[in-house]
């Protein structure tokens, strides 16, 4: 047969040629002519067997900003990291069910580039002018802190150092010398202008929690400002605890495949949950139904069964209009049991709510309390009332006043003596016209009524009567002016009046809405909306996250497998909390901590509050009592700071040694602050008393990253160039006297700091990771020993405590530093405007803290007495971790003498490990039982079963394979070998309250400025008109929508310059864009353009593709200032990166405190650095690009 | 040039030159085989690369087969095969500058195509440069001879060149004879020296990789491990300290 004798496509030639070579060759060819076989010569064999072989496989993990917390196998041959692969070891998440294991992705799978890449600081760096200068003055003065005194204080020499920051010049030194200027700096500031003009940044502790906690401890033991990263980052969900009273607890991916339905809105899970996007594939196979609202055609859409394409930043109107069609089709027109116990059980909607007459009709005022009937018991202003069986009024349990108080032991539950009303409406009831404010359009106000009754003194109605106003759903009888109809366009919440905003089809908006909930009501709560930052990173993300989340709580879905909310935006679940917490603020030396809001913070200090266009009462409710009107919202901020809502660095614009200095201190304080000689620094942030004066900045890339209003901090906190189009000129340039960084690769933040050190990878060190995606904490360890010059982020902080621990104990000595403690979550103080009225007890609230500053080094590498002398505190209960303590004396050895003698040592990364996960519930079974065995005694419910003793995870554990967790008062849900966690399910299987006012879930924020914002009840409000504002500037080019989401090929900033990664993307800035606004402005693909705003300038190669939407442009972040940026048309300097057009808005609702869970916590509530409202110029330039 | 500068270019540089070239060549194939290559930049262009590459290359083969004629094959033979003086030399003009202008003009496109293709140039190393120019000048001097025979037709270099070039194979190379020769004579054989000296560590080793047997064989090829066991597959371990 031909095939047999020859192929029969090869002409005759070829097979002439092949049979003839059979005759010049001992090897046998086949009859077919196809095959030859040969013996031998396989020499070459070693060079791809040599490039796949290695010497040892060690455990480590990706310290990225990424949730993905993967455990990955980093290969070592010949002492030289060579590549990585997934490990596949992570603990059966069970039979019925996918696994997590592998979990990577091209990202991480590129990391080990980096270890010997170009772009690796493998010296300690300094610039260079300040190294001379310093020098200099150093041989001349002989002291190092006079020298950089003389630096620093002289205008001119400022200057210099100061305008040749992030142009290049930075030098190589030792690592003694390097250490040595920062000690000096740290000695000078202390000195000078006092601890908190220090600042540490160092965000995400989950992703390395060691390398955080040193840092954080170092900073902390001086009274330096630790600056939050989680609502600067804007991925705090201000919902979350204006809802739950709990910050980010949100169910593990393997729980996605417990859902039956799954929304996700404003999350692109295949690009930013790479790792866990799976679940969401395979649990379709369950017939699980996904539904993704997104603007753009984004990766996420290609798994949906349905995609909502809503107008960017209009999601909240879809959301509304959900909760009305929910609301008409299941509570109004046929009540749903299950929905109905769920929200009267769970939820503040039978809760009263007293009415306040205005001029032409009522307004909503605060919630109806124990003390408004009456009752002058401890915490009776914190006792929310609902109304029993026959309308009389009850006082259940649950409420904060029984979370505190000594009579609420046993009674903080969510046992109900009553069947509460959830409305009053009957046919004989009261009705009154509320007014209600909406935003949609020209602000005004809704006249829609309620049914009333009266209370004592009091006009009362329920959440759940006010909400169905709110959302327009009618009934037979009221009074107002309610829809016609789900399509009626004109009136808040139809499906119809959604469509007009957000373009999504009516009746499309009203089957998804019914689906949702038909769904939910059929499986019982397992309905999930997986939440972004495409949602959460708006001015008014919080309005919209209340949106969302009403729709989960009205259907049942909280707190149960499969159901609820599911907001991944950061890696921000630290499981082993309580150690990694008491670790990183010092807590076991002294208390309290300054930990400091970053928005704020930074609004105030890179002088972004100057270029505000508008008075924070031009947002405010049309129903405003104009307390806002004319005020400044850095009026606010400083307002929030003299109430103890928020605390603030620096307090004041006296050093706070000076005023620990006084025989009484917290007396001084007072009154020098009454007699106007002491002055908050937030009232004058530009006086040089008040600049923030050191800034560390390590596992993080301010300047390159996450510095929402980029070029401000280049102007006048750094005093370097920017790209800022017209510089206030009358503000300061220049408040930083030392910006240092630690980090392993040159970033746009090493780029512009003074001091550089370099810093290990995450192949080069021990550490601990966890994330909210999975169950498991497991370690970093070292391949290689850190390469060149580079230490870890513990040896460097060790070595630069032990420098200026040296310079310090003469000059510094022993000090008490005065520090002002505000209302904080989760502790009786919570309560505080309650007690002290809203003024606040601003005047009052101030600890005295001894600081022992020769002694800094010796506490760094020691865990202090407090520890067990006053436990670790984590939300409301107390680790008495005794016997730990006793433990890791002999695990890790005592120190043998100084400050810390005895005590269990800190002194390696190692030991710090194994301290941090003996000292958190979640990983020492018996504290987390500890804790359970306290919230028994308060709710008066046995949650004792809820954590075993038996848990313990060691670091050895974590190092050997990814070690599950348990259930700890840490978190909200329950954890064990067969389940999946999922928040709340203790507060809905057991009746443990949230951390709430009134103990459940809130829809109703009672607090003066919610009213004041008209963001009482869940609303919608659109997308700030920046364009009105006055933001676009002028000029010419195309206005579109400046939309800065997560990168396909980098996170965050990290990858972006890596060049495996670069070559699957196009590589250099790119921004993408629409055809048809590609057309409006003459570009087509890979063509450079220019962005300009009022804040900078972006140059970069436009995308163009059919994916975006017209109007809407976005820059992936972070694409940064590194690779391939060239100088601008514009101002002819170089084009700015991501956060260049961006500018900080501070939402003055975000400042409240002291309000029950509207109080401060440390990366649990405050202002977010959003900026997804913003706009830009858009325009082609030249396409003759020069770099220099 | 004085006496000891004939004997040191004529006699010993063509000794030298041999010994460099074959002691590169085993030195090259012992150190470096996975670099027996000549780094294809197909990839980054292949449009010019396409007419360029063999043009070139059947450009020199021609030029190959002419050098081994001329130099090689002594006049009596050609003259005992019945052709003449001027049949030989006018063939040798014909083909020789046709071959050498092909050849010289497939490297001048190949240079120009790797000097403006931004990735061929950045893959280009100092190594390549220097035996571009080398390359380049030898092909130069080639045509040059060419020319200037067919401008002057005087000289016959089968009387100095080719009797000197077989010498040195017998250990008797005639310095005399190829002083004789003008000078674009000398020139053209002194780069040419040059360019076998370099060959073994540059490129150009590529041409004794030429694929003469992918014809003949099929196109699976099957390797079992030496039954007699062989060198090692995988590396030597590491003496590990």
């Amino acid at each position: 047969m031909a095939d047999v004798e020859g192929d029969p496509k090869a002409g005759p030639i070829e097979e002439l040629l092949v049979r003839t070579g059979r005759f010049f060759t001992r090897a046998t060819t086949s009859p077919d002519l196809h095959t030859v076989f040969k013996a031998g010569g396989r020499e070459g064999d070693a060079f791809y067997r040599d490039r796949w072989s290695h010497d040892k496989v060690v455990r480590s993990t990706h310290g990225v900003n990424c949730t993905g917390s993967c455990s990955w196998k980093v290969y070592v041959k010949d002492g030289i990291i060579t590549w990585e692969t997934q490990e596949t070891d992570y603990p059966s998440v069970g039979p019925d069910r996918p696994e997590y294991e592998p979990r990577g992705c091209p990202r991480g799978a590129a990391f080990s580039w980096y270890t010997y890449s170009p772009t690796r600081v493998r010296y300690p760096y300094a610039r260079g002018v300040l190294v001379e200068m310093y020098r200099e003055a150093k041989v001349r003065l002989g002291d190092p802190v006079a020298a950089w005194a003389e630096i620093t204080t002289d205008a001119a020499k400022r200057a210099r150092y100061q305008r040749a920051r992030g142009k290049a010049g930075l030098i190589r030194v030792t690592w003694e010398e390097a250490v040595e200027i920062v000690a000096a700096a740290h000695v000078h500031t202390i000195a000078a202008y006092g601890p908190d003009r220090i600042a540490g940044f160092s965000p995400i502790p989950a992703m390395s929690m060691v390398s955080q906690a040193v840092g954080a401890r170092f900073v902390s033991l001086l009274g330096g400002a630790m600056l939050s990263f989680y609502d600067w980052y804007a991925d705090l969900p201000v919902a979350s605890p204006q809802v739950f009273g709990d910050q980010t607890d949100v169910p593990e991916s393997a729980d996605w495949v417990d859902a039956a339905y799954l929304m996700l809105w404003g999350s692109n899970v295949p690009v930013t949950r790479t790792p866990d996007a799976h679940f969401m594939a395979e649990a379709r196979y369950r017939g699980q139904k996904v539904v993704v609202i997104s603007p753009d055609y984004s990766d996420a859409v290609k798994f949906a069964d349905e995609w909502l394409p809503a107008r960017p930043g209009t999601d909240g109107a879809l959301g509304m209009a959900m909760g009305h069609v929910v609301l008409r089709e299941f509570f109004v027109d046929r009540p749903t049991p299950r929905f109905v116990d769920h929200v009267k059980r769970f939820t503040d909607l039978p809760f009263l709510v007293t009415l306040h007459r205005e001029s032409d009709g009522y307004v909503p005022g605060r919630f109806l309390t124990a003390a408004d009937l009456g009752d002058g018991g401890e915490g009776a202003a914190c006792k929310t009332v609902l109304l029993g069986r026959g309308g009389r009024p009850v006082v259940p349990g649950g409420s904060a006043g029984f979370r505190w108080t000594e009579s609420g032991k046993g009674r903080w539950n969510l046992d109900l003596p009553t069947d509460p009303l959830l409305s009053l409406y009957g046919e004989h009831a009261r009705t009154a016209e509320v007014l209600l404010p909406r935003f949609d359009g020209e602000p005004t106000a809704l006249r829609r009524g309620v049914p009333v009754t009266q209370v004592g003194a009091h006009t009362v109605t329920t959440v759940f009567d006010l909400l169905l106003a709110q959302y327009g759903v009618s009934r037979p009888g009221l009074p107002g002016v309610w829809p016609a109809g789900y399509d009626d366009p004109g009136q808040p919440c139809t499906p119809a009046w959604q469509e007009a905003i957000t373009g999504v089809p009516a009746a499309r908006a009203a089957r998804i809405a019914r689906e949702f909930a038909e769904t939910a009501e059929r499986t019982g709560g397992r309905c999930m909306i997986i939440l972004g930052a495409g949602t959460c990173q708006w001015f008014h993300g919080d309005t919209m996250y209340r949106a969302f989340l009403a729709l989960t709580m009205l259907t049942g879905c909280q707190g149960v497998n499969g159901g609820g909310w599911a907001h991944y935006v950061g890696q921000e679940k630290c499981r082993p909390f309580a150690g990694w917490s008491l670790l990183a603020g010092a807590l076991d030396w002294g208390r309290p901590p300054r930990q400091i809001p970053a928005t704020p913070y930074f609004y105030l200090h890179t002088d972004q509050w100057r270029y505000d266009l508008f008075d924070a009462g031009r947002l405010a409710s049309p129903l405003a009592r104009g307390l806002f009107a004319g005020r400044h919202t850095a009026e606010l901020v400083g307002r929030a700071v003299r109430r103890s809502w928020m605390p603030m660095a620096p307090m004041f614009d006296r050093n706070p040694l000076d005023l620990g200095a006084a025989d009484d201190p917290v007396g001084y304080t007072l009154a020098e602050l009454g007699a106007g000689r002491l002055r908050y620094a937030c009232d004058d942030p530009d006086d040089p008393r008040n600049w923030p004066r050191v800034l560390t900045v390590w596992r993080a890339n301010v300047l390159g990253s996450s510095g929402k209003g980029n070029e401000y901090f280049l102007e006048h906190l750094l005093g370097a160039g920017s790209g800022l189009p017209e510089p206030d000129e009358t503000a300061p340039r220049g408040k930083l006297d030392l910006l240092l960084s630690l980090d392993f690769r040159m970033t746009s933040t090493t780029l512009y700091s003074d001091v550089v050190l370099p810093a290990a990878t995450w192949y080069e060190k021990h550490d601990l990771s966890s994330t909210d995606m999975h169950p498991f904490v497991h370690a970093f360890n070292p391949a290689i020993s850190p390469p060149w010059q580079a230490r870890t982020d513990f040896a460097a902080f060790h070595a630069i405590a032990a420098a200026f621990s040296e310079l310090a104990a003469d000059r510094l000595g022993v000090r008490r530093d005065v520090v002002a403690v505000p209302y904080q979550h989760d502790t009786p103080s919570e309560l505080g405007a309650f007690s002290d009225g809203e003024e606040g007890r601003g005047r009052g609230g101030f600890a005295i803290v001894e600081r022992d500053y020769g002694a800094v080094a010796a506490k760094l590498a020691a865990l202090g007495p407090l520890t067990e002398g006053a436990g670790i505190p984590v939300k409301g209960v107390t680790f008495q971790p005794g016997e730990e303590v006793a433990w890791l004396g002999r695990r890790n050895g005592v120190a043998a003498e100084g400050a810390a003698r005895g005590r269990p040592l800190l002194d390696t990364d190692a030991a710090a490990c194994e301290t941090i996960l003996a000292l958190s519930g979640t990983t020492n079974g018996r504290l987390a039982a500890q804790g359970f065995a306290q919230l028994s005694e308060r709710t008066g419910v046995d949650l004792h079963g809820l954590a075993s003793g038996e848990t313990r995870v060691t670091f050895a554990d974590t190092q050997a394979r990814p070690a599950p967790v348990g259930a700890s008062p840490e978190w909200s849900g329950k954890e064990a070998h067969d389940r999946r966690y999922a928040p709340f399910t203790v507060n809905v299987e057991n009746g443990k309250p949230w951390h709430t006012l009134t103990g459940r879930m809130h829809f109703f924020l009672d607090h003066e400025w919610m009213r004041e914002y008209g963001e009482a009840l869940p609303i919608y409000r659109p997308p700030l008109d920046l364009a009105a504002l006055g933001e676009a500037g002028s000029g010419e080019g195309l206005l579109v929508r400046y939309l800065t989401p997560h990168s396909k090929w980098s996170i965050h900033s990290e990858y972006q310059d890596n060049l495996l990664m670069l070559t699957l993307s196009r590589g250099g800035p790119t921004i993408w864009m629409s055809p048809g606004d590609a057309a409006a402005i003459g570009v087509t693909d890979n063509e450079w353009v220019e962005a300009v705003n009022r804040n900078g300038v972006v140059v970069a190669r436009a995308v163009v593709s059919l994916k975006m939407p017209r109007g809407t442009v976005y820059m992936y972040h972070v694409q940064e200032r590194v690779v391939d940026v060239p100088l601008s048309e514009t101002n002819g300097r170089r084009g700015g990166i991501h956060n260049s057009l961006t500018r900080l808005l501070v939402k003055p609702t975000h400042l409240i405190g002291g309000h029950a869970q509207l109080s401060f916590g440390f990366n649990y509530f405050g202002p977010t650095g959003n900026q997804r409202d913003e706009i830009t110029l858009i325009r082609r330039r030249s396409q003759e690009v020069r770099y220099r | 040039m004085s006496g000891w500068a004939e004997t040191a270019l004529w006699i010993v540089t063509p000794y030298l030159t041999l010994l460099i070239f074959a002691l590169g060549l085993v030195w090259r194939f012992r150190y470096d085989r996975f670099g027996w290559t000549t780094r294809s930049s197909q990839l980054y262009e292949h449009q010019l690369l396409r007419i360029a590459s063999p043009v070139f290359h059947f450009g020199l083969l021609f030029v190959i087969v002419g050098h081994v004629v001329g130099l090689l094959i002594p006049e009596h033979w050609t003259r005992a095969m019945g052709i003449t003086e001027s049949m030989y030399h006018m063939s040798a003009l014909v083909v020789g500058a046709i071959a050498g202008t092909c050849t010289l003009a497939g490297i001048a496109l190949l240079i120009y195509r790797r000097r403006t293709t931004g990735p061929v140039f950045m893959a280009t190393t100092a190594n390549d440069k220097a035996m571009y120019v080398v390359l380049t000048a030898a092909i130069l001097a080639g045509l040059l001879t060419t020319l200037l025979t067919s401008a002057f037709g005087e000289h016959d270099y089968r009387h100095t060149v080719s009797p000197w070039f077989r010498g040195i194979f017998v250990f008797q190379p005639d310095a005399a004879a190829i002083t004789a020769a003008p000078w674009p004579y000398r020139l053209h054989t002194a780069i040419g020296m040059l360019l076998l000296a370099i060959f073994p560590f540059t490129r150009l080793v590529h041409a004794f990789a030429a694929p003469l047997t992918y014809p003949f064989r099929p196109y699976i090829v099957y390797r079992s491990r030496s039954a007699t066991g062989g060198p090692p597959l995988t590396r030597r371990a590491p003496r590990g300290w």
